[in-house]
């Protein structure tokens, strides 16, 4: 018997060849100190918070990417906004990250020259246990040895199911500004 | 290569492709820690009915609060349930730091000032520096200031005076559920008669459960390790919800305690569950940040 040309043989020799070739010579980009910072603006007041505490992944042989951030690591001007955020709104005991996970449309034609590049990206946003597909422009640009990111968004609250009470409808607007920044070392 | 071999090809790269995109997930989720995050909002308000929370207010953060407490409600429909016999406490709150407050507070009740500190000592923490517990400080002095009989004076202000000592310790168990146990120490000046006690230690408990986002039902009791400061007081029992509309909080509660302060609450509470001798009591809060 051929064992070369028995089916089983085959498929279990393209079951590895898949699962590891891939990833040989891919090559990785990370950071833990990523920016997020969300804006919420509405004639009565504006509303901001920071998080310098994101985590992200991209892997440059496909321009997957996926960013992480600890809800309970936002921080606001006013101390009770920052309890409402986490107590009321994206209950972040219950929900403790907010996750995007995507792929950079294109990337194989994105240069590392030294030039900042617009990118477009597509994936899956999840806050507030709700996933919702999501789109991402933004910029890429190689510089120093690491990809250097900036993009935004919008996040309607009510598409992840946060919701705001009627006593506070004014103050907050239901579409949150949402930009990042983040420089990817090679790891 | 025969039409099962493709099938099988093309299965194990479907699947390998999704592992892939959920690797990168994972590996994110292994390589990064998880940072130690301060546990907060153990409670909603910085005190649980009567007695004190871990919380304090945050640095900057102005807290106000009006407290009310009606008469008893066996009192009967002729007080409309001790609505007419209604008393305040009126309370400043400043948060110096995150983790240390001051307070002065004037209330009806004995015509009563008082004079506070707070301190944040222990924090409740997840993450790999997690630690179980928060334990806040919290020290009053509170001083009587209703006149005395001309016959009485000349009356030494010391004798006005009343001080409380607590440790409170909490922890938040879960999203719905925090539990605290508060060790107090009730110190008196004065005291009326030569041979009753100056000094009361009890050992308290409360806790809260949380019903919603905005919601929540609180309870606590307070045990007198000590021989009460005289045999018509009984331990303090108070039951009460918080509610939270934006900046405010509201506190409605029940309890067989008169006075809204820790000398009166702790040690003094005069009504009796059993008999309805309980008074209806109302608090509402609001946040102002003075500095941001």
């Amino acid at each position: 018997m051929n064992l070369m040309k028995t089916p089983l043989f085959g498929s279990l020799l393209a079951l590895l060849m898949m699962g590891f070739a891939p990833d040989a010579g891919a090559q990785q980009f990370m950071t833990r100190e990523g920016h997020v910072h969300f804006f919420s603006s509405t004639p009565i007041e504006d509303i901001e918070a920071d998080n310098r505490q994101m985590s992200g992944l991209l892997d440059a042989s496909t321009g997957d990417f996926v960013f992480q951030v600890q809800m309970r690591a936002f921080h606001f001007e006013k101390a009770l906004m920052e309890e409402h955020f986490n107590e009321s709104y994206v209950e972040s005991e219950t929900h403790p990250k907010a996750t995007f996970q995507g792929s950079i449309a294109s990337w194989e034609n994105i240069p590392n020259d030294g030039m900042r590049h617009d990118v477009v990206a597509e994936g899956e946003f999840d806050i507030h246990g709700v996933t919702q597909p999501q789109r991402i422009e933004g910029t890429m640009q190689w510089m120093d040895g690491a990809w250097n990111l900036q993009a935004n968004f919008e996040v309607t609250l009510a598409d992840h199911n946060i919701v705001i009470p009627a006593v506070v409808k004014d103050n907050i607007s239901p579409v949150i500004a949402i930009d990042v920044e983040a420089q990817l070392m090679p790891r | 290569m025969t039409r099962l071999t493709w099938w099988l090809f093309g299965l194990v790269w479907i699947g390998s492709s999704a592992l892939h995109a959920q690797g990168l997930l994972d590996e994110l989720n292994a390589v990064t820690e998880e940072p130690t995050l301060p546990v907060r909002a153990t409670f909603k308000d910085t005190r649980i009915v009567n007695v004190q929370s871990n919380e304090t207010p945050a640095e900057g953060v102005l807290h106000f609060v009006i407290a009310h407490r009606f008469g008893t409600l066996s009192s009967g429909a002729y007080d409309l349930w001790g609505l007419d016999n209604a008393q305040m406490r009126m309370a400043f709150d400043y948060g110096l730091t995150d983790g240390l407050a001051v307070g002065v507070a004037r209330n009806t009740y004995q015509k009563t000032y008082e004079a506070n500190v707070k301190a944040r000592l222990l924090r409740q923490k997840t993450g790999p520096e997690a630690f179980p517990l928060s334990v806040t400080w919290y020290s009053v002095a509170m001083a009587n200031g209703t006149r005395v009989a001309p016959e009485e004076t000349p009356y030494p202000f010391t004798r006005r005076l009343s001080y409380v000592h607590q440790a409170v310790v909490a922890r938040k168990m879960s999203e719905r559920w925090s539990l605290a146990l508060v060790p107090s120490f009730v110190h008196r000046n004065f005291v009326q008669e030569s041979g009753e006690a100056h000094d009361l230690a009890l050992l308290g408990v409360g806790g809260r459960c949380k019903l919603g986002p905005r919601f929540s039902v609180n309870g606590e009791y307070h045990h007198f390790l000590t021989e009460s400061f005289g045999d018509a007081f009984s331990p303090s029992l108070s039951l009460g919800v918080d509610i939270e509309t934006g900046g405010h909080v509201f506190q409605l509660h029940i309890t067989n305690a008169r006075g809204m302060f820790e000398r009166s609450f702790l040690a003094e509470p005069a009504g009796s569950w059993a008999n309805g001798d309980l008074y209806f009591g109302f608090n509402l809060s609001r946040v102002f940040t003075v500095k941001s």
